[in-house]
Formats: structure tokens, sequence, C-alpha cells
């Protein structure tokens, strides 16, 4: 009989698919040792709701899960580690004229391949600044709005939503375009 | 929505996703990287213009790198004891600064 080592590498390496960050972080928090590792949130219905006139003509909001930049709380530079610290902790808005100072080092993303050093790669302010000028937006809202990021999905959902929900509708935006981080 | 982690976003379920295969932390683009920033902003208006269900997902067409090598390391596991054991102080380090601050909301 012959044994077949089971591959130590992740298939999507392998393979290049996506990667399964639910597979993996649950594998993680139970190797580390959490006996309740988190659970990713799962609707079955999603809503949708059709533009009512073309983006070309339509009022554009900015939603991000970026922190303004605190020189109180550690390090939010390039390569910096996770730092809760830097976390915020309710629903925000910021004129984006003159651009805001964001930061993402209160979430978890990919430490070892994402500097974080350029704020085009996850806030993409200037691109639609741009795409405003040049008339691909009808108007870009003056104020982006952003949404914290807390591990909980009863503050997301029952909190946070719905603020973000009530400043589009003071702004009577059309659209909006969340960056997740 | 722009995003890098497609399972996530897809089990919580958006009306429209602008997904690009790079590492977490690049849902607009790779840095300092015209084309990919520019491309992935028009791929979400078009998207916006066009989508008539929810859950529509649109995958970028640009590359992180090369190779996908860069899919090896997230939430790799095989650490050494110590490893695991400093891993776990931070991971309750993190989690301990997030409870008092909401606490102190």
């Amino acid at each position: 009989m012959t044994t077949t080592e089971a591959p130590t590498e992740f298939i999507e390496a392998t393979l290049d698919l996506p990667v399964r960050y639910i597979d993996r972080s649950r594998n993680y928090y139970l190797t580390l040792g959490y006996d309740n590792p988190y659970r990713w949130a799962h609707n079955t219905e999603v809503p949708f709701t059709p533009m009512t006139r073309p983006v070309r003509e339509a009022r554009i909001a900015i939603v991000t899960t970026a922190a303004p930049y605190n020189p109180a709380a550690g390090d939010q530079g390039p390569w910096a580690s996770y730092n809760a610290d830097a976390k915020f902790t309710r629903v925000y808005s910021t004129p984006i004229d003159p651009a805001p100072d964001l930061r993402i080092s209160h979430v978890g993303y990919d430490r070892k391949h994402t500097s974080a050093e350029d704020v085009n790669a996850y806030l993409p302010l200037q691109r639609a600044k741009e795409a405003a000028s040049e008339g691909r937006i009808g108007q870009l809202n003056e104020r982006l709005y952003a949404v914290p990021t807390l591990r909980s999905q009863r503050l997301t959902t029952e909190r946070d939503a719905p603020e973000i929900l009530q400043l589009c509708r003071e702004d009577r935006i059309d659209g909006a375009i969340l960056v997740a981080t | 929505m722009l995003g890098c982690a497609r399972d996530i976003v897809e089990s919580a379920g958006v009306p429209r996703f602008v997904f690009s295969d790079f590492p977490l932390g690049n849902s607009a683009g790779k840095p300092f990287d015209l084309t990919s920033q520019q491309g992935i902003l028009a791929l979400a208006l078009d998207l916006l213009d066009s989508a008539r269900a929810p859950r529509t997902t649109v995958q970028t067409p640009y590359r992180w790198s090369e190779d996908a090598a860069w899919k090896r390391d997230f939430y790799k596991l095989d650490m050494t004891p110590e490893q695991l054991a400093k891993a776990r102080e931070e991971m309750d380090g993190q989690k301990a600064v997030l409870a008092a601050k909401l606490a102190g909301d």
C-alpha cells in the first residue's frame, strides 16, 4: 500500500483560484485555540435597487472602512502591523476636499503582500474625482462615509448600516460604492 | 462594492460586486498602478449602470503578479508552537483593545 502525503500548500496557490478566506480564517482561529471561530455573514436574500438615472447624471458617494489618521493611536503607516487602537467605533462622514488622510492599519489585510502605502489602492477617491471631472460620474458626493469594522454583525446591520443609509438620504445620492478592506 | 475576498462578500451577498483577485487591502487597485485603479473604478461605474439583479459579480482582469505565490501566505498554519503562542497572545491583545473601545463608547 502506498500512502500519499496530504499537500501542505494551499490549493488556491497551486491552481490560482480565489483565496478561500472563510476556510482559512476558521482553520487559523481553531489552530490558535479559539473554539468559536468567527461566523461570517450569510444572507439568503440580497436586496437590489436599480439605478434611477445613469451614472453620468447621478450623485455617487464613496463608502469606506478606512480610519482617520490618529497620531495618538500608534503605527498606522506603510507595513504597520494590525492595530486595533486605530479602530473607530461609529459611522462618520468627512469632506472629500481636501482629501482626508485615511488609513487601514486597523483591519486585517494581507500584511505580507500589502504595504498600504498608496491610499488609491484602498480608497478610490482621487480616481473618482477624475471620473467626475471627465463626466463619467454626474456628481461625486462632497463627503464620503465610513463604516466601522467591529467584528459584530449586530452593530453593522442594526446600528451602522441604518446610519449610512440616513447619510445617503440626507445627501440625496443615487448610488454608493462601498470599498471593503 | 469593491473587494478582494470573493467568498466572504458572496457569502454575505451584495447587490453588485467588483472582485479583484489581489491580496486583501487592494480593493481599489494595485498600489501606484493607474491602469488597474482606473480600470476597477470604471468597472464599478459600468456595473452600477448595467446590473439587473442582485449578486452580480464582475471579476477584474488585473493580476497581482505573474504567479499566484502570494496566495500561499495568508493565515498560513505551519507555525512552531512558539509562533502559535505568540499569534494567540497578539490576537487576545487586539481583541481586548477592541472590547475596551466598545465598552468606552
